[in-house]
């Protein structure tokens, strides 16, 4: 629920909303070509910030594509994003991850949307947590 | 400390929209970006990130020591702006994350990362 236990906002406020878990393979090609992209070694196996992929890329365009979230995607900044690893996962792991909106709220014209994701390795052991802010400019 | 500074240029990123998956056409298409009140089209701050958590990474001794980074997105980048980006050490197992462009102006404030060596 959002934080006042209420809609928020014009859209309802989607405050709790989960999304199913996606699966995603680490291919090695793949995040060579992203550490290329952010002038790091490529030959370093997976960019701390291949989180960027595996987990918010993976989980964040089931919050863009939600009908009930209704965000409008032209006008939404990413004003913050935070990832904590457990551990930093390998080229050729399969992941897991889960989002949901921990949080939803509208002042004066603006949405806040916070989008936390939990990436999990195929044990089942915690590798990364994303936490995104989006705002949605009026 | 340190340090990387980084020119930016429109190929630079439309190489991250592929690498990352991220082809908003804010970060591609100029026309578009300015049908939506941008001054054309701008860096994805992912991909400051990215640079940034290279920097970082060098900072603490290698990719894999690092447990968390943080970055708020503060301003915009376009192509042709010069970013410095800079990790200084802030106590055991904490560094303090910069991002200045050519101006002066901070890009990313109150950015931090924890590292564990």
């Amino acid at each position: 629920m959002s934080p006042s236990g209420e809609p928020r906002n014009a859209a309802g406020g989607v405050a709790g909303r989960t999304y199913p878990p996606v699966k995603f393979q680490i291919e090695a090609e793949r995040a060579a070509e992203f550490a290329r992209a952010i002038g790091g070694d490529p030959a370093a196996g997976v960019p701390p910030t291949f989180a960027a992929v595996y987990s918010l890329g993976v989980t964040a365009p089931q919050l863009f594509s939600d009908t009930l979230a209704a965000v409008d995607f032209a006008r939404l900044l990413h004003a913050e994003q935070e990832f904590t690893w457990a551990r930093h996962p390998r080229p050729g792991e399969t992941v897991t991850s889960q989002a949901r909106v921990a949080s939803d709220i509208s002042r004066r014209g603006m949405r806040f949307i916070s989008f936390e994701t939990e990436t999990k390795d195929e044990s089942g052991d915690p590798l990364c947590r994303s936490r995104a802010l989006f705002v949605i400019r009026p | 400390m340190s340090e990387r500074a980084v020119r930016f240029t429109k190929e630079q990123i439309a190489a991250y929209a592929e690498a990352s998956g991220d082809h908003n056409p804010i970060h591609l298409d100029d026309d578009f970006a300015r049908t939506v009140g941008l001054p054309g089209l701008i860096a994805h701050g992912m991909l400051q990130m990215g640079l940034m958590g290279v920097v970082a990474a060098e900072a603490a001794g290698g990719p894999d020591n690092l447990t968390r980074l943080y970055c708020r997105f503060a301003g915009m980048v376009v192509p042709g702006d010069t970013v410095t980006f800079s990790a200084e050490p802030a106590g055991p197992g904490k560094l303090e994350l910069r991002a200045v462009n050519q101006k002066g102006e901070a890009v990313l404030t109150k950015s931090s990362a924890d590292f564990e060596a």
